[in-house]
């Protein structure tokens, strides 16, 4: 796996679209309709994920640089190494807790969509405030690649972003990226790979909150876990429940928690179907 | 606080099989233990691990530096010259528009015209029927002709200086610039970024709305978006501030008079808002302003190549496309109508002198009532509608240039400037065209507000510009 | 001209009107009165007006009852007992009592008002002095599992915006706390804990004078005439009937004058400081964006300009430009750093 990596890190060096090194991208714009893994784009407002998306789609979403601009969530496809991926871009979101609409959208997505991959756009320039998102996503689910993007903004404000400190920290991989002139894709891509097919493994930093709060998280668990015995996040949805999450408290009620679940196992056999088909395990 | 039943699960208790219900009874109980501000104990707990791998991944050479942004942004956001600014660059972009747009504007009309020429004198020769060649020729292709040479050129303009604006980060300084008379109006900052996006089109804007959390400014932001005049009223305004306004000033000044007094149109517009939003959030949507808070992006250098491409496909093409579909049909239909005469006198005349009354009554006359009747679907096409009722009655066959166009409203029509002001004034407060007021009933899911938000600007329009014409006829400046 | 038609259709037209709008007697008010929904509403009002009567440590007689909601004795009468007949009151001793069941349904009103309040108060921002009447309206509409959603949607209020405690999902109250200015003892500043709505000419006074939860004030002087009160800028003068509906308690460490903490509004410009709290008047959704955008506790910002008006003001927090107007900095606490 690191191997890999180290090539990706090369390929790097090169970022014009139609060098060889770059042919496995491919971008299918708005052909999105026979797809094989879905990843989501989440960040905060102005952190680039429209810029990201469409260097990855090739589509030419409009980018204008004030605060909700994607309103609604846009939706292209691209092809990586012969397997195709449709991305979704969210509403930018400073948190994912205050339910206003946007951020129910982005909110709702990555749990009930099920997306195979969370990619979370990060400012390097201000990675204090846009960590705290990271950290609200990896509550949700543990296929998370954080991509810190406006490098080259951050290197002209004299500012250094050390990745490697931060995926060690996070437990998930953080990619230095600047997504207007396509430097570090390569390596995104690459990763959003190897942590679908679990060639990378992530273990999510997890908050502590109060004693009494984490006790009474820990009293809950047991409880969803029963309840719902292959929820992939008992401990978020304890919180969720705790801070009186409606829209999670009305999924709960309805079973909707329970079969999603399955739906998650279903597409896991899947997948792991079709890479077998293509050899790559 | 104690509560009631603190049943605590014992292992037995466990093993039988547990509903949802059991489980939220639970977290009931647990609630009230965990103190006042659990929420904000969340937030301050995640904020407080963000510090900590911040703390140790950043590495910053010195203080983080902003020097560049907080010295523009003391600039355009200074007591004294911030809002000098902001009109400056507003009338720079008009000015830009109406400069760069006045030579190609020509060509292509010439051009266009050629060929309507050409091709009915072809389809003559061949001898096919003269209502066949008028209705094609001298109706639908004409009316396609007048939107794309009055429009495209503008367009091609305005739109790319606008998006990069837009990129560059400056709309939310606009905002944090006008959000005081918001504030004041009861409405919510982020209305002027709803603002910004309605130049573009006002369809766009009331989309853009959902930027506003408060429903009840999001309500005041989408009734009163109408209020910036669209990218499809443009051309009109543009038109009547170059062959009424700019030729009252020398040739020297004449196009900066013209950008000039569409940015006072603008700015009325902006005032209506205002008054509008305040009149709404003492009446029908009572209520005091909500939080604000707007986020002060960094500013970014735009991307040149994309911001073509965006404006020119997606705006310029998008909203071209759209004119040209509507004005097709309506030139389709205003042929008709100045072709089938009854009692000699053709339809379109019946109709022009029937409302001739209302409409010299606000100061207009019956042909621009007409126009503005047939353009509900889109407002690009007011203009050449009224260029072809007023040239189907046979008065003008000449290809309408800016010289040719004065002389025939005012000199064969009678237009005065009370009739330029007034439809300058109409155009900027009438009702949205048919797309904005579908958007108007999605975003809002009610065709009570969907109806309002037709006729209350319909309403004020009528209201103000017979007030002005009023006006001016006590004062004794128009007849 | 002859006015006598006039007059007489006039008259006419207001006798009409009287006919059917009067607010006892009118067609509209009978009708009301008699619809399902509106003998649903008379048996709500009555048990909240019978609860805050037993709160208080009186037991109402149906007199009292029938003036406190404007009815005629024999419809009162009516009232009483189709209520007994559902066992919600038992009559003792002239006076009337609420039983278990009819205090649960009570407590369920009460929770429904407060609640609407919050809502209309935080998040469709009502001004305060109409939140009341407007809850009033919509207090008989909702189900116990629909409080329950709006609760949560709420965040889980504590208090309504007057600062009344909000009864829980099991009907259980916290004692309110807090003393009436009128017993508040010398020049201890204290902080305005609750505002009494009722009667709504008092609390309109105080709205007028500006006072508002959570404000922190002295009092300066207090004689049977008038209490004056100084939060430090200005000065609010009340009359003492109006002043008992001001209720203060000491305030807590956090906020007290000693220090050095400040609202956000004002901070001097280009000072950095550090938030302390966010003030308890702040609830609802604009507690939850502050948080969000990152002024928690700690958090260190800066202002760095304001516009031609002054207002709003941005602020440096976190790395990122965030513009406030100046009611949102006022409920932010700061303290200056050197």
């Amino acid at each position: 796996m690191s191997e890999r990596k180290m090539v990706a890190l090369k390929i790097e060096q090169s970022p014009c679209e139609t060098c060889p090194a770059n042919a496995q991208l491919a971008q299918m714009g708005l052909k999105i309709d026979n797809f094989d893994r879905v990843v989501a784009l989440a960040g905060n407002p102005n952190t680039g994920k429209s810029t990201l998306f469409n260097a990855l789609t090739g589509l030419k979403q409009h980018t204008g640089n004030w605060p909700g601009k994607t309103v609604t969530r846009a939706e292209g496809g691209y092809e990586f190494n012969h397997v195709r991926y449709k991305l979704v871009d969210l509403p930018g979101t400073y948190s994912l807790l205050s339910a206003s609409q946007d951020e129910e959208v982005a909110r709702n997505f990555i749990l009930f969509g099920q997306p195979d991959c969370t990619v979370v756009v990060t400012d390097a320039t201000a990675l204090e405030r846009n960590l705290n998102l990271v950290l609200q996503v990896m509550e949700i689910t543990d296929k998370v690649v954080v991509a810190v993007n406006l490098m080259d903004e951050a290197r002209r404000k004299g500012i250094e972003v050390d990745t490697r400190s931060l995926s060690r920290d996070l437990g998930v991989p953080a990619i230095p990226v600047t997504a207007r002139s396509g430097e570090g894709l390569q390596t995104l891509l690459t990763t959003i790979d190897g942590v679908i097919s679990g060639e990378i493994l992530t273990q999510p930093r997890q908050v502590r909150g109060t004693a009494e709060f984490q006790r009474a998280v820990d009293e809950l668990v047991p409880y969803i876990q029963q309840l719902a015995p292959s929820v992939p996040n008992p401990r978020w949805i304890a919180i969720r429940l705790l801070d009186g999450d409606a829209r999670v408290q009305q999924a709960l009620l309805s079973g909707e928690l329970v079969e999603l679940t399955s739906a998650q196992r279903r597409q896991d056999t899947r997948f792991s179907g079709k890479i077998a088909l293509e050899g790559r395990q | 606080m104690t509560l009631s039943n603190p049943t605590h699960p014992s292992q037995s208790q466990t093993e039988s099989p547990l509903s949802p219900q059991d489980l939220l009874a639970r977290v009931e109980a647990l609630r009230p233990k965990l103190g006042d501000n659990f929420r904000d104990e969340i937030v301050k707990s995640l904020y407080a691990e963000a510090e900590t791998i911040a703390r140790r991944a950043v590495h910053a050479k010195g203080e983080a530096r902003y020097d560049l942004d907080q010295r523009i942004d003391r600039l355009v956001t200074s007591p004294i010259f911030g809002l000098p600014i902001m009109l400056l660059m507003l009338a720079a972009v008009f000015w830009l528009t109406i400069v760069g747009a006045n030579v190609p504007s020509k060509m292509l009309a010439d051009a266009l015209f050629w060929v309507e020429e050409q091709a009915a004198a072809l389809f003559t020769t061949i001898g096919i029927p003269w209502w066949i060649t008028g209705f094609l020729w001298h109706g639908v292709y004409r009316g396609l002709a007048w939107v794309v040479s009055v429009m495209l050129p503008p367009m091609a303009i305005f739109f790319p200086m606008f998006t990069i604006l837009e990129d560059l980060g400056y709309l939310p300084r606009v905002a944090f610039n006008l959000d005081w008379l918001f504030k004041r109006a009861g409405a919510h900052g982020k209305q002027s970024l709803t603002m910004a996006m309605g130049f573009g089109c006002n369809a766009a804007g009331v989309i853009a709305t959902r930027v506003i959390d408060s429903p009840r400014e999001r309500l005041i932001a989408i009734l009163t978006n109408n209020f910036v005049p669209c990218n499809g009223r443009f051309p009109t305004l543009i038109m009547l501030a170059t062959v009424f306004v700019a030729a009252a000033f020398p040739p020297l000044f004449a196009s900066l008079a013209a950008a000039g007094s569409v940015v006072l149109v603008v700015l009325i517009g902006v005032f209506f808002t205002l008054v509008v939003s305040w009149a709404l959030s003492r009446t029908l949507l009572k209520g005091e302003a909500s939080a604000f808070t707007l986020e002060l992006p960094p500013y970014r250098v735009p991307n040149i190549g994309r911001i073509l491409y965006t404006s020119l496909i997606d705006r310029t093409i998008f909203v071209l496309l759209r004119a040209m579909g509507t004005a097709a049909p309506a030139g389709a239909v205003i042929w008709v109508l100045g072709n089938i005469n009854v009692a000699g006198v053709s339809l379109a005349q019946h109709i022009a002198n029937f409302l001739n009354p209302l409409g010299g009554l606000i100061g207009l006359d019956g042909v621009i009532l007409l126009a503005y009747i047939i353009a509900i679907p889109a407002n690009e096409i007011v203009v050449p509608t009224m260029m072809m009722v007023y040239m189907g009655t046979g008065m003008m066959t000449d290809i309408p240039s800016l010289e040719g166009l004065r002389t025939l409203l005012v000199g064969s029509h009678g237009w005065s400037m009370l009739t330029a002001v007034n439809l300058m004034l109409f155009s900027l407060l009438h009702n949205p065209c048919a797309t904005t007021i579908l958007t108007i009933y999605k975003e809002t899911n009610s065709r009570k507000w969907a109806a309002f938000g037709a006729l209350m600007p319909l309403g004020l329009a009528f209201l103000v510009t017979f007030l002005t014409a009023s006006a001016a006829r006590l004062l004794g400046l128009a007849p | 001209m002859n006015f006598l038609p006039v007059i007489f259709w006039g008259l006419l037209l207001a006798l009409l009107l009287a006919a059917v709008f009067h607010p006892q007697r009118g067609v509209l008010a009978r009708w009301r009165m008699n619809s399902r929904s509106g003998q649903r509403e008379l048996v709500e009002d009555a048990l909240k007006y019978l609860l805050k009567q037993e709160q208080s440590g009186r037991h109402a007689a149906p007199e009292a009852l029938a003036g406190a909601m404007h009815l005629s004795g024999s419809d009162v009468l009516r009232l009483i007992t189709r209520m007994e007949s559902q066992g919600l009151i038992i009559s003792q001793d002239g006076g009337l009592h609420l039983t278990a069941e009819g205090e649960r349904w009570a407590m369920h009103i009460v929770r429904a008002h407060r609640l609407w309040e919050s809502y209309l108060a935080t998040e469709a921002r009502l001004p305060l002095n109409q939140v009341h009447r407007e809850a009033e309206r919509r207090e008989h509409r909702l189900t116990a599992e629909q409080l329950n959603e709006l609760e949560a949607a709420l965040g889980y209020p504590r208090q309504d915006p007057h600062g009344d405690p909000i009864p829980g999902r099991d009907g259980q109250v916290a004692v309110a706390q807090g003393m009436p200015l009128t017993a508040w003892k010398g020049e201890t500043p204290g902080r305005i804990i609750h505002l009494e709505d009722e009667p709504p000419l008092a609390y309109a006074q105080i709205l007028a004078e500006g006072l508002r939860l959570g404000q922190v004030v002295r009092v300066l002087e207090a004689s049977p005439q008038r209490i004056v009160l100084s939060d430090g800028e200005n000065e609010f003068r009340l009359a003492p009937a109006v002043a008992a509906n001001v209720f203060l308690e000491p305030i807590p460490d956090t906020q007290a004058a000693g220090n050095g903490s400040m609202p956000l509004s004002e901070l001097p410009d280009d000072t950095v400081a550090e938030v302390v709290a966010l003030d308890e008047a702040c609830q609802g959704y604009t507690r939850r964006r502050l948080l969000d955008l990152g002024m928690t506790p700690g958090a260190r910002l800066q202002p760095e300009m304001r516009n031609f008006f002054g207002d709003p003001r941005a602020y440096r927090v976190r790395g990122t430009l965030i513009a406030l107007r100046k009611e949102q900095a006022d409920q932010i606490w700061v303290r200056p750093l050197n």
